[in-house]
């Protein structure tokens, strides 16, 4: 195939484009990003902190928390020691392996939380193979598109979509819009960084707007319908679908600039909020630290993804580029989504918070990323030339 | 431009990468700010209203229901108490599925239709949001363990201790006591804003009896507290609290010895007892026969129950017999005895030849003696007053009625109390009928005949009087006319009680003291004339009492009455051959009080009897006053009249002394235990 060849040449101009440098500091020895490395380790220990208050204490819960954490940022550190020349040769095959294992989910996958989503093999812990697309799509796109000449055509956008929608599929098969929903936002954002024209994101953004009446009428769901409904007014069954919001905005209100203090959001002790160690946690940290402990919180999180724009702006090819990009601003999606859905400027969307909310796979899958990110930032001048 | 080997301009690319990046970032933090400003919404602009908001999902303000005050009787044994029961109650607002929760709950409990018909008629009345209402009342151990375990299904279902009415005593005081039922709507309507306040904790209310008359003295005042509840209702803890205040303990002046014995006296008979304490009014007994368990009605009675109670039209066991009036028959010839003395209309000798029936002058109609219908014929022959008492004859009592006329009459016992509702605390007695000119004009719209006066005087008529009101007159005869109004209660919190009065009645005047000794000596000799050679010369009660008790140490006044059902032609009841059923045979009356002439010892009680359809006053009727009155004044006052009588300085026992003291501050009172102690050291 002639792509193959086009592939070839491009790989090899990035080498002799890179910048070297002249010492290797002790942190690109072991391939780790200090900047960012604080910055996690801020939100996690943070995340901890508010999950302590919110489960009242449960140190159970909190230490297999830490432990979650503790294994995300081996996962991380070791993900960040393969350069990211490593990933963009396996990108291809991990994405066949990929869709492979989801098609293998539909079939012997179990239950949970009404999605059939989870992989129960036997010595391995369950795990959801739909977290994983949320980091192999974006590599996948950006290893197609790099080597694509930017902005791309037509013909590349439309493989790109096919590369991003087959995964998806799957995973709405699977019965899990929320997942299916990033892992399609991973992929737009990686397109949208390569240069797709403008006219063609307003063309979309227009058939958006154009299709979400008809999708509303003909193809939403009754509990889609009733979150779209529940959204504009909650107070229409204030103790059915509208409870969750209308309890979290009261927890938030409450708390005020200053915040009730830690460990006396009532709101979340007398288990007024729903799902106070997951999805609404940021209601429990709103109630107890008020608008101050919110903004700190922003503020971390402002931190990582300028960290992370930084990685991605600086990274040495276009491969790096668009997969620290997507890396980044899907991070940002998933808190906005989760912090918009909490206060209210947002539909119900079950997304946690990302290292603040308990929770194993999507921890583990947040540090991939992050890993992935240092891998970028780390391996610049190390990369071998050939 | 478009070709296949297109080469890469790599710095443009670069620079393609970095604008998009910095839309992003534009992106981002136009969405940040976005975000900010929902959040300054939330917690800065209406930080106060969430803040009141999320204080009224913790906060719950609940009234705390103050302990109903307890009922004692004058001994103090206990006839009204309160008793913990466990209730499962509803949060309405925290139920989303009320007709699933219902049918959880009756696979796990006994849940009758009724029960949830019941709660849904609850749930229509005045109520505070999120407040609970009861579905069920009386959980066994049992029930309260299955609804636990299944909590966790139930949202807004709890298991609710409360202390709700219990008598010990059940059927004995029925009536008397009355009972408290579950508040309903109209009742809460009823009341006064702050009274309905006052009633927010509180499920029930006193229905009937001293339950319903002392309710504002039992009830108490409702407390508050603040709690803090989770989202399942489950109090957390208490914030604030301001602790109710009990309903008083009331002691009355009921006896329930007394109320025992004249229940076990009246046998399988319908009818009703009155007791009183001449000395101060205090009820001493009060019985209507059949009674019913009022514990039935505090948790709410059954259908099956409640039909059963209302559909016995002959038992009717709901009805209070002491306080409604019945004809009251040759009982009242005693006082017409008296106003005939009083007012000059005979005297002490005055004799009459009974030929056994009565004429008006120019009147064919004869007047009949109905205590002589099953005799054998003729009158009473040489009749006077105090005879005419004793034997009962009717024929004297017409011609003195006929010649004092209805007006005199009626002025002279409405002295009595006959007509009126004299009783202080009893304010459902009714009145009677204490016939007049004008109330015959106004009430049948018809003149007074003289016939009318004639049925008057021997109690017939248009005449009607409560067991209580016969009760109240006794005990002024044995007062001799120092009147003493009915009561019930005779302490607060082990305070004495006195009532105000609001209409007090003057004592009534006998010119010549002697009539009032004559008229107990008349009714001495009911009780104890013997059998003599003389024809029919025996007091009417002589057999039933004193000749069935021939060492009775003390003794009694009385009068006898028999009361005619329904208007049956006088020849025809007179006919042995005609069958008269149950329920249309006279109604048995008997008026006593004891000791009669005693030298030491003032009147102790005064009773009136009232058995229904039980045909003779003296027989029936008598022995029920007299198994009242010795137990009362030789089991519970415990005078030794045989002491006395070989004594006279002995001094009344320890009993009758403490009988006293709880009423020795009333004016009246005072009066009489002057007079009492007079005639002890005279």
């Amino acid at each position: 195939m002639k792509a193959s060849t086009n592939r070839d040449f491009v790989r090899q101009s990035n080498v002799s484009f890179s910048q070297p440098r002249g010492l290797r500091s002790f942190w690109q020895i072991i391939h780790i990003d200090p900047i960012l490395l604080a910055g996690l380790l801020a939100l996690c220990g943070f995340g901890l902190f508010v999950l302590n208050s919110a489960t009242g204490g449960d140190p159970e819960t909190i230490f297999r928390q830490a432990g979650t954490m503790g294994i995300g940022l081996v996962v991380m550190c070791a993900v960040a020691q393969f350069d990211s020349q490593f990933y963009r040769r396996w990108t291809p095959t991990a994405y066949v392996l990929a869709l492979f294992i989801l098609g293998l989910v539909l079939v012997i996958g179990a239950e949970k939380n009404g999605a059939k989503s989870w992989l129960d093999l036997p010595g391995l812990p369950s795990f959801q193979p739909s977290e994983l697309l949320k980091f192999i799509v974006p590599m996948l796109l950006a290893w197609y598109l790099a080597s694509r000449p930017l902005p791309p055509n037509l013909k590349h956008v439309f493989w790109a979509g096919v590369f991003t929608l087959m995964p998806a599929a799957l995973i709405v098969l699977q019965n899990d819009m929320g997942t299916a929903l990033m892992v399609t936002m991973s992929g737009i954002f990686v397109v949208l960084l390569a240069g797709l024209r403008w006219r063609v994101v307003f063309a979309g953004i227009f058939a958006a707007v154009i299709a979400s009446p008809v999708w509303y009428l003909f193809l939403a769901q009754p509990h889609q319908k009733n979150r779209i409904l529940t959204f504009f007014d909650p107070y229409r069954d204030p103790t059915g679908a509208g409870y969750n919001i209308i309890q979290s905005q009261i927890a938030i209100g409450s708390g005020g600039i200053y915040g009730k203090g830690y460990g006396n959001g009532a709101q979340s002790h007398l288990d007024f909020i729903p799902e106070s160690n997951t999805d609404f946690i940021l209601a429990v940290l709103a109630e107890e630290f008020g608008l101050i402990g919110v903004l700190v919180l922003i503020a971390l999180y402002l931190f990582v993804i300028i960290r992370g724009a930084s990685i991605a702006l600086a990274a040495s090819d276009m491969f790096g580029r668009l997969l620290a990009g997507s890396i980044t601003l899907t991070f940002f999606l998933y808190l906005f989504v989760n912090m918009s859905m909490v206060s209210g400027l947002l539909p119900v969307i079950g997304l946690p918070l990302p290292l603040i909310s308990r929770g194993g796979t999507a921890v583990v899958t947040l540090f991939i990323g992050f890993g992935l990110l240092m891998s970028i930032q780390t391996h610049r001048v190390t990369q071998p030339v050939r | 431009m478009e070709g296949r080997w297109q080469l890469k301009d790599r710095e443009a690319e670069r620079r393609l990468f970095a604008r998009r990046m910095l839309v992003a970032s534009i992106v981002v933090a136009f969405l940040f700010a976005a975000l900010l400003v929902k959040l300054i919404n939330l917690q800065v602009t209406q930080y106060d209203y969430f803040a009141a908001r999320a204080d009224g999902n913790r906060l719950h303000s609940q009234y705390v229901p103050p302990a109903r005050g307890l009922i004692y009787d004058r001994s103090g044994e206990l006839l009204a108490d309160n008793q913990p029961i466990f209730n499962l109650s509803v949060v309405r607002e925290r139920v989303d599925d009320i007709e699933a929760t219902f049918e959880l709950l009756s696979s796990l409990i006994r849940l009758a239709p009724e029960d949830v018909e019941q709660f849904r008629e609850r749930l229509k009345r005045r109520r505070v949001p999120f407040s609970s209402v009861p579905l069920r009342y009386v959980l066994t151990e049992e029930e309260k363990a299955r609804v636990s375990v299944n909590a966790h299904r139930l949202p807004g279902i709890s298991i609710e201790p409360q202390f709700v009415r219990s008598y010990p005593t059940g059927e004995l005081n029925a009536h008397a006591i009355g009972y408290v039922s579950e508040i309903n709507r109209e009742e809460l309507d009823a009341f006064a804003e702050d009274a309905r306040e006052n009633y927010g904790g509180t499920n029930h209310i006193g229905k009937t009896g001293i339950e319903r008359t002392y309710e504002a003295l039992l009830h108490g005042e409702v407390g508050y507290e603040v709690v803090e509840k989770n989202n399942r209702g489950q109090v957390m803890r208490r914030l604030e609290r301001t602790d109710p205040i009990a309903g008083k303990n009331l002691t009355l002046f009921l006896e329930n010895r007394l109320q025992r014995v004249a229940t076990e006296a009246l046998g399988e008979h319908r009818g009703a007892v009155v007791a009183i304490d001449p000395a101060t009014g205090g009820i001493l007994a009060m019985v209507s026969k059949p009674g019913f368990d009022p514990n039935l009605f505090v948790t709410g009675i059954s259908n099956a129950d409640y039909s059963q109670l209302i559909t016995d039209t002959v038992n009717t066991p709901l009805f209070d017999r002491t306080v409604n009036p019945y004809p009251p028959a040759s009982t009242v010839k005693p006082f017409i005895g008296l106003g005939g003395l009083q007012h000059g209309f005979t005297d002490t000798d005055t004799v009459i030849q009974d030929p056994g029936y009565f004429r008006l002058p120019g009147v064919r109609y004869r007047w009949g003696d109905y205590t002589l219908r099953t005799a054998i014929g003729g009158g009473h022959g040489e009749t006077n007053l105090q005879r005419a008492i004793f034997q009962s004859c009717d024929t004297f009592f017409y011609d003195l009625g006929y010649r004092m006329g209805i007006d005199t009459i009626h002025s002279f016992l409405s002295q009595f109390g006959f007509g009126q509702n004299f009783a202080l605390d009893v304010g459902y007695a009714r009145t009677g009928v204490l016939p007049s000119r004008e109330w015959k004009q106004a009430t049948r719209n018809e003149p007074w005949y003289p016939g009318d006066t004639i049925n008057s005087s021997i109690g017939q008529g248009y005449m009607w009087a409560t067991p209580l009101q016969l009760a109240t007159a006794t005990a002024i005869v044995a007062n001799k006319g120092i009147v003493v109004k009915p009561r019930m209660l005779a302490a607060i919190d082990g305070e004495p009680f006195q009532p105000q009065d609001p209409n007090p009645a003057g004592n009534v005047q006998i010119d010549n003291p002697e009539h009032w000794r004559y008229i107990e000596e008349s009714m001495t000799m009911v009780v104890h004339r013997p059998y003599s050679q003389v024809f029919r010369d025996y007091g009417t009660a002589y057999e039933a009492i004193a000749r069935a008790d021939r060492d009775m140490s003390y003794k009694m006044a009385g009068k006898s009455g028999s009361a005619q059902v329904v208007s049956i032609a006088q020849d025809i009841l007179q006919s042995e051959d005609i069958d008269v059923s149950d329920l249309n045979k006279d109604h048995a009356l008997f008026v006593a009080y004891a000791p009669a002439q005693h030298p030491t010892i003032e009147p102790q009680i005064a009773v009136a009897v009232f058995v229904e359809n039980g045909q003779h006053g003296s027989s029936v009727a008598g022995p029920v006053a007299k198994a009242v009155i010795d137990s009362y004044l030789l089991d519970i006052l415990e005078i030794d009249f045989t002491a006395l009588a070989t004594d006279p300085d002995a001094l009344l026992s320890e009993g009758s002394d403490r009988a006293r003291q709880a009423d020795e501050n009333s004016p009246s009172v005072v009066a009489l235990n002057a007079e009492h102690e007079g005639h002890r050291h005279d």
